[in-house]
């Protein structure tokens, strides 16, 4: 926006011509977005994706918390009460019973079995198996998804917690079972 | 009377001047990322604990724990959920490298993390160098319980925790 101001001084016309600048100064603003930036790239994960919660799996909690090894190749198994899901997808496999069925049980070695050769060979010492469970199941599925990852090779298995540093004196065992 | 007129240098040089980068198309290349990268992040309290499996043999699961007979040195807590014929209690049960049993009944219908957390302190205290333990749990025993117990063996200096499944033996 500019204004021209015109002033007498001594009968002589002097026309002032001042530019008065009213934009909005976008340089600090830019800054700021690339500072986000940088964090935000820096921080984001693509396999946050793949290990994040999921709705309908009430987690169980921990105190401790670990830090999954670098650059992993993950392949999720999420057990809830009623069914199971298997790798990134989310393929329907059947419910946790059928975790028992030798037939399923073989075809679950299969799926493994394939996502672990589709690793890169240098890349074989990360792949990593996440189980997401829900707490009120009953271990002997965990032991079977187990079983099942170290039969296909996989060196890292890590099971999905909700950090929670006081449950144990919040801990009151009715509550926590069925 | 002659009327005061900038030269036409003076004039030129007001229009070359030194001008702003324009920043309006790295702005708009931000407003379009952020959003993006924000849509991508997950914010959430999820927290991962791993297992740890013996390079000799260990399947990870199902390995074994030593039953009766098994030679195996190692500190184990075993998680019972049957109150059946067999004998099992429901409770759990510590052993130390001796073989040495100590058995924790459940309280309130549930495991008694708080003595757990004690019985795990003191065998740390016992055995300071010793960071594996083998975790093993009978089929009925809920994930949750298996999976707080893992938390208070990390918390208690027992950073290998393996994880196994009760071996069933038969004699004749």
């Amino acid at each position: 926006m500019s204004r021209k101001n015109t002033r007498s001084s001594g009968g002589r016309k002097v026309r002032n011509k001042t530019e008065v600048s009213a934009e909005l100064s976008i340089t600090s603003l830019l800054d700021v977005l690339t500072i986000i930036l940088v964090f935000l790239i820096k921080n984001v994960s693509m396999e946050a994706v793949k290990i994040s919660e999921v709705s309908g799996i009430q987690y169980p909690t921990t105190i401790s918390k670990e830090e999954i090894i670098k650059n992993p190749e993950v392949v999720p198994v999420k057990i809830y009460l009623d069914r199971v899901e298997i790798g990134v997808d989310g393929l329907f496999f059947g419910t946790p019973n059928d975790l028992g069925d030798t037939k399923k049980y073989d075809d679950l070695i299969l799926f493994l079995e394939n996502e672990y050769a589709k690793i890169p060979p240098d890349k074989k010492d990360q792949a990593c198996l996440v189980v997401q469970a829900d707490a009120s199941l009953q271990c002997k599925y965990i032991t079977q998804v187990v079983s099942v990852g170290t039969r296909a090779d996989f060196a890292n298995i890590y099971f999905a917690t909700i950090q929670d540093e006081d449950w144990l004196s919040s801990y009151r065992p009715n509550l926590a079972r069925n | 009377m002659a009327v005061y007129r900038p030269s036409q240098s003076r004039q030129q040089k007001s229009e070359t001047g030194p001008r702003e980068p324009n920043l309006v198309p790295i702005m708009n290349l931000f407003i379009t990322i952020i959003p993006f990268l924000l849509m991508m992040v997950v914010i959430s309290q999820a927290a991962l604990i791993g297992l740890n499996f013996e390079t000799a043999g260990g399947d990870g699961s199902g390995s074994g724990g030593s039953g009766p007979g098994g030679g195996d040195r190692q500190i184990e807590i075993r998680l019972y959920d049957r109150d059946d014929a067999t004998g099992l209690f429901l409770g759990f049960e510590t052993r130390d490298l001796d073989k040495k049993s100590a058995k924790y009944p459940y309280i309130n219908g549930g495991f008694d993390f708080i003595s757990m957390q004690a019985a795990l302190e003191q065998l740390k205290t016992e055995h300071p160098d010793r960071v594996d333990i083998a975790v093993i749990v009978y089929p009925e025993v809920l994930y949750d319980n298996l999976i707080r117990t893992i938390d208070l063996c990390k918390q208690s200096g027992f950073v290998n925790v393996k994880y196994m499944t009760p071996r069933t033996m038969y004699y004749y």
